[in-house]
């Protein structure tokens, strides 16, 4: 018996898959109406779009209590004026801070400006999550007595706040078909008051944005971490965008919550 | 043809768009691939950027009192011994380098499974593999190294890995350590070109708490270059002795307020603990006199009995005998009493050790599974019944070739009969003593210096290590494999058992194990190269028997320290001078407790061996 060559076999081929061509044809035709015929009875006539808390990825609602583990000479002291380690500030930004006086602050009533959105998330304390309705997440912080309002539906704000306005939308990652979808909450906050990005008069301006990623991650324990991933951009006092990650470990309840008003020290 | 190729690439398309996935697997987010090259960003924590910090700047982080202690007692100047200088990184500590990273899949080039996700870390040179494919974590008593052993799976847009098997790193380079026995998890978050990466470190000898942090990474477009890291340890400081092991006495730290004052905080809070990472110490702050009191509490050992271990048991204690590859010739059994070493080859299995003798049968089965031939070898490296219990049995299922129908046969008529045991004079001398039986016994001895053979194709050298545990120990290496069997000089389960009875002494420990890293070499940042096979324990290699020999010196030199300044052996147990070593070693219960240890220290102390190698060689 003579053994084929690979001439041989190249030659062959294409006779082989002319006599399955018209088996493939039909093979593929059903596919299409079978995925087609799939396709209308998962989805059928599309309803009323989702709400945001319908939508969610995961609960965030709850008490949570920051586990300050980084930073932690900037954030459970104030730290000495002058220091913003970390910090990348441009020259006005540096001026800025080395002009910090608790006390101006104090007396202009402005003991807040370290418990604005872009660094509420950084100061120790509790947070209280709730939906205030169905398109509004609503965070309190203990610390400051401060209130964040993310909004999922609602027009843009125009006035300016310690606490801004803050959009949020679930954002999707793209996965494979078939597979559970997965994302983070997306929040980015305009509209602010111009503050502080650390106690001791790190500042950042009225055109700052902030911009935040809000996971839930859990542990074999059964611990369960939110994670909040922050960007400032602020073209005034900063030279780049200024990245840090805090990180709260979920509560059963509402131990340690202590409302506190600000404090300029 | 062509219409063919057309109608498929049609109906492909057509069913894509339908929803069908033709990729062959269906778990992967797509969009949280972390492939290419990552660099962290030091926004937060930079200060602590290569990860020093300040000495005496614990904030934060969860300690328990033997963490604190253990960082109290630590001294930049240890950093000068060989084996501290190349030291490798460890998880999570390793994310706060200032070098990238580059990540890469490992997929089955088949069936495109995906296998593992790994990463190159510039510093260090370390390479960490993240097995994706659901395999099993090794058994407790295989090797630990900087990356560890780490499984991962995808939850939802998060990469989640676990990892055990570390060794002995850092929380913070300021003495904050990391035991080898922490485990930790860690969640990769991807956010576009950013990662946000959160770690939980599990600790039951240094932390009280678990310690989470996070870090954030970069992508990195512009350079992905990944450069090496040339490390290679040499003399730092000219005439150091190998026994010199710097540590600062506790309550004598010269540097201890320099980080609270300069920062104008509390000493309290910088000392670190479970409270410290809560927003309640901010409450404390606000009472400076009992914070100062409380910080006082803190800077030496709390009164009372020592600490018993914390660390797993990494002998199974299940009634088999379990067998690892070690390398080269070499093979690890685990299971009854003391390690036994196993040299196969060309030749007949030499054996190190004979364990406890209680589960003998399965030893010798086991070895039969390695070499078809029967044990031409037993070495005993000290006569203790953890290593003598099975020479019996074991020699009984032996055959020593190389005797019979030597000279031998004409003065022992059952020369050959039976493997022949090697040991020490001081090991027969003992077992005779406590007339144990004569066919238990080394009938081949020696008296000083080393007993070397070649054997399996490699040289096989016994050294002789006086008045260290007892009068009766040695070290076995084989050269070729690289491989050092320590007998009872090394455990990493216990203190060492220095009978000052028979001869032990802490001068001759030291001396030994500084004998045994006189002869390692390390691969890469002291991991790998020389392997070493404890008495007790998991396999390890340099670095293990480096920390075990700094132990050991911190301890001799604080009771040293106390005998000088008048203290009875009362007062030194009472002084709790293995505080910050006892969560990993100590116990007050069984054959080996910590109070019997530091006896042993003070007694040797008091009445140093004449015989141990001098200077701590």
């Amino acid at each position: 018996m003579v053994e084929p060559t690979e001439t041989m076999k190249n030659r062959a081929m294409p006779r082989l898959l002319r006599r399955n061509a018209r088996l493939a044809l039909a093979v593929s035709l059903g596919l299409i109406a079978a995925t087609s015929a799939y396709s209308q009875g998962r989805g059928g006539p599309p309803g009323p779009p989702k709400t945001a808390k319908a939508a969610a990825l995961y609960d965030l609602t709850g008490y949570w209590v920051s586990v300050v583990t980084e930073d932690w000479r900037f954030r459970m002291v104030t730290p000495p004026k002058g220091d913003y380690t970390g910090v990348m500030l441009n020259a006005q930004g540096r001026k800025m801070a080395d002009a910090w006086d608790p006390a101006k602050d104090e007396a202009a009533g402005e003991q807040c400006k370290s418990y604005g959105a872009p660094n509420l998330m950084r100061v120790p304390g509790r947070l209280h999550i709730t939906w205030q309705d169905e398109q509004t997440l609503k965070i309190e912080a203990d610390a400051g007595q401060q209130t964040r309002v993310l909004h999922f539906a609602a027009a843009e704000e125009q006035d300016s706040s310690w606490q801004g306005f803050s959009k949020a939308l679930w954002e999707m990652v793209p996965v494979g078909r078939g597979v559970t979808p997965v994302g983070s909450l997306k929040v980015v906050t305009t509209h602010l008051k111009p503050g502080y990005l650390r106690k001791n008069g790190v500042p950042y301006s009225a055109n700052a944005t902030l911009t935040e990623y809000f996971d839930r991650v859990s542990e074999p324990n059964g611990d369960a971490y939110l994670v909040v991933s922050t960007t400032v951009e602020d073209p005034v006092y900063l030279a780049q965008p200024f990245l840090t990650a805090s990180h709260y470990r979920k509560q059963a309840d509402a131990k340690g919550w202590n409302p506190a008003p600000c404090s300029a020290r | 043809m062509k219409r063919f190729q057309c109608c498929f690439l049609f109906v492909g398309a057509m069913a894509w768009g339908q929803g069908l996935d033709f990729s062959g697997r269906t778990n992967l987010p797509a969009g949280i691939d972390m492939s290419g090259t990552w660099y962290p960003q030091a926004f937060q924590d930079s200060g602590l950027i290569t990860a020093s910090g300040a000495l005496v700047e614990y904030g934060g982080i969860p300690v328990n009192e033997a963490g604190r202690l253990y960082a109290l007692a630590w001294n930049a100047a240890r950093i000068q011994g060989r084996q501290h200088q190349c030291m490798g990184y460890t998880v999570p500590y390793t994310y706060n380098q200032p070098g990238n990273l580059r990540f890469w899949e490992e997929r089955d080039p088949f069936t495109q499974q995906l296998i593992a996700i790994k990463h190159y870390w510039q510093i260090s040179e370390g390479t960490r593999t993240i097995w994706m494919d659901d395999r099993p974590h090794p058994p407790a008593y295989a090797q630990h190294t900087w990356s560890g052993f780490s499984t991962g799976k995808y939850e939802g847009n998060t990469l989640t890995v676990y990892t055990t098997h570390l060794k002995r790193g850092w929380i913070r380079a300021n003495g904050l350590a990391q035991s080898d026995e922490a485990t930790v998890t860690e969640h990769f978050i991807r956010h576009g070109d950013r990662i946000t990466y959160l770690a939980i470190v599990n600790d039951p000898v240094y932390l009280a708490e678990p310690f989470s942090r996070t870090y954030t990474l970069g992508r990195n477009v512009k350079e992905p270059d990944t450069w090496l890291y040339a490390c290679d340890d040499g003399e730092q400081i000219l005439g150091r002795r190998e026994d010199q092991v710097e540590s600062y006495t506790w309550g004598r730290h010269p540097f201890l307020r320099e980080f609270a004052d300069k920062n104008k905080m509390p000493l309290l809070a910088t000392l670190g603990g479970p409270e410290t990472m809560y927003p309640e110490i901010q409450a404390k702050f606000k009472d400076p006199q009992a914070m100062e009191a409380a910080a006082k509490a803190e800077l030496t050992p709390s009164p009372g009995a020592p600490h018993a271990s914390r660390a797993a048991d990494p002998n199974p204690h299940d009634g088999e005998i379990h067998v690892l590859p070690v390398q080269g010739n070499l093979y690890m059994l685990v299971g009854d009493g003391g390690n036994i070493a196993v040299q196969i080859g060309d030749q007949a299995p030499l054996v190190v050790n004979s364990g406890a003798g209680q589960l003998t049968a399965k030893v010798i089965a086991a070895i039969r599974k390695l070499s078809e031939k029967p044990i031409q070898f037993i070495v005993n490296t000290n006569f203790g019944a953890d290593y003598t219990g099975g020479n019996v049995q074991l020699r009984a299922a032996g055959h020593d070739p190389s005797v019979e129908g030597s000279f031998f046969s004409g003065q022992f008529a059952d020369a050959g009969h039976g493997a022949t045991i090697i040991g020490h004079q001081n090991v027969q001398n003992h077992l005779l003593a406590l007339q144990k039986p004569a066919e238990g016994q080394p009938s081949d001895t020696f008296l000083e210096g080393r007993r070397r053979k070649f054997h399996n194709g490699e040289a096989v050298e016994i050294f002789y290590e006086p008045n260290a545990t007892t009068d009766s120990d040695s070290i076995v290496h084989f050269r070729r494999s690289d491989v050092i069997a320590t007998g009872d000089l090394f455990s990493t389960t216990a203190y060492p058992g220095i009978d000052v009875k028979n001869g032990g002494s802490i001068q001759g420990e030291v001396a030994a194990l500084n004998h045994i890293l006189d002869r390692t070499v390390y691969q890469h940042d002291e991991e790998g190269g020389t392997l070493i096979i404890p008495g007790h324990g998991r396999l390890c290699d340099e670095w293990e028997v480096a920390e075990y020999r700094d132990m050991l010196v911190i301890i001799r030199d604080r009771v040293q320290d106390l005998i000088q300044n008048g203290a009875t052996l009362e007062k030194v147990k009472a002084a709790r001078v293995t505080a910050d070593y006892d969560d990993r070693f100590g116990a007050n219960s069984g054959p080996w407790t910590t109070d019997m240890f530091v006896e042993a220290v003070f007694t040797s102390l008091k009445n140093p061996p004449k015989t141990a190698r001098p200077n701590g060689r």
